[in-house]
């Protein structure tokens, strides 16, 4: 991880330099991430491929105002971030997937199925603020300060948004880990 | 239910492993005797590891859209670029690696006198040794040369003279023939003039008659 911080450092000082092919290395590093990220957000790959695509975009354009190279983790989420609320904010009046749906998108082989859908419908429960905590913090594994960065808000309040989002999960996801893994 | 000393916030740090080394250790020890901490640590254990159940999914399709023109960098970091990768770094390049082989020749050269002079043996010459012994090479270098200096102005002069000599000869030769053919021709017209004399008073007495 360290390697892979110190290669990243390099290939950003690279990037801003205008090396084109750092940069491209760069988002073949990151897609992966950024993608889900996003995806869980929206839940739509189609919408997460966009938005990936305009994340990427804006971090190219954007590297040389990045101060510290090694925080470019939080950094390019930061634009994710961003890139996700303007998405929220234009399709807002648009009904939200149900549970199922979801679950049956998101399903992994070889879970059982009932857990999948029981993860995905907590999820869902979660308000969308909430769910983002989760996602940097489970998924991505931010640090709380990290996290804050991408979020823009206190860690006080990062912290809040999780461990309401932990309280609601715990009750949905004990007895269903149960059910599903039996 | 945790009892009413226990920290929850702490130890919902711990578990999502947010916690400095002392008070990780700290809670560490407080968990080993409080099983209501315990459980609930547990459970958030438990909830964590039913929402890794679902994987990230792979990326459609791969992001490559700085290939575009629009995204090019400017045309002076292209210019740059296109000098760091042309012949132009390789001469760049070579020009150093030969100034970087001339340095390091320079400072190993009293190391290589030192392993071939057959006085050192095997054994490290001391600086004094090696500062003599590369005096008396110079000292021998530096005789060498004007010996050869020497024998070349010796040369020089030798050739000069002889070949003075050479012309020297050359023009008395060419004055002995030239003065050879004057003494001929004085002689052959002293001749004349005696033929002429003594042929003379004959035709004068016969000219009187």
């Amino acid at each position: 991880m360290i390697f892979r911080a110190v290669e990243d450092a390099d290939l950003i000082v690279r990037a801003r330099r205008g090396d084109v092919e750092a940069f491209n290395l760069l988002v073949s590093r990151w897609e992966k991430r950024v993608f889900n990220y996003l995806l869980r957000l929206t839940a739509s790959p189609d919408d997460s491929l966009d938005l990936s695509q305009d994340v990427f975009l804006k971090a190219y354009q954007n590297i040389r105002k990045l101060d510290d190279p090694a925080r470019f983790g939080p950094w390019l989420f930061r634009i994710a971030h961003n890139e996700a609320c303007s998405e929220f904010r234009k399709r807002r009046p648009e009904a939200h997937e149900d549970a199922a749906a979801l679950a049956d998108r998101e399903a992994a082989p070889g879970i059982a199925l009932d857990l999948s859908l029981a993860v995905t419908a907590a999820l869902d429960r979660l308000t969308s603020e909430q769910r983002e905590a989760v996602v940097l913090k489970v998924y991505q594994g931010f640090k709380f300060e990290e996290i804050s960065e991408i979020l823009g808000a206190p860690v006080s309040t990062v912290k809040s948004r999780l461990y309401t989002a932990l309280d609601l999960l715990k009750e949905e996801l004990a007895p269903a880990k149960t059910r599903g893994t039996k | 239910m945790m009892e009413s000393g226990c920290d929850r916030e702490q130890l919902r740090d711990f578990a999502f492993d947010e916690l400095a080394v002392p008070a990780r250790a700290a809670m560490e020890r407080h968990l080993a005797g409080c099983e209501a901490c315990a459980a609930e640590l547990a459970q958030i254990q438990l909830t964590t590891a039913a929402l890794r159940v679902l994987p990230d999914r792979e990326i459609p399709q791969r992001i490559a859209f700085v290939s575009d023109k629009v995204f090019e960098p400017s045309r002076a970091v292209r210019l740059f670029s296109g000098f760091w990768n042309s012949g132009a770094r390789l001469a760049f390049v070579s020009a150093c690696v030969l100034a970087a082989a001339i340095v390091f020749s320079a400072y190993r050269r009293p190391a290589e006198i030192r392993s071939v002079s057959p006085s050192a043996g095997n054994a490290t010459l001391s600086r004094d040794e090696l500062s003599r012994e590369m005096d008396a090479r110079i000292n021998k270098a530096v005789s060498d040369a004007v010996a050869r200096v020497h024998e070349e102005d010796a040369r020089v002069m030798k050739a000069a003279l002889e070949s003075a000599n050479h012309k020297a000869e050359q023009q008395r030769r060419t004055l002995m023939v030239a003065m050879s053919e004057q003494m001929n021709m004085l002689q052959k017209r002293l001749g004349v003039f005696r033929e002429y004399a003594m042929a003379g008073p004959e035709r004068n007495s016969g000219s009187d008659q």
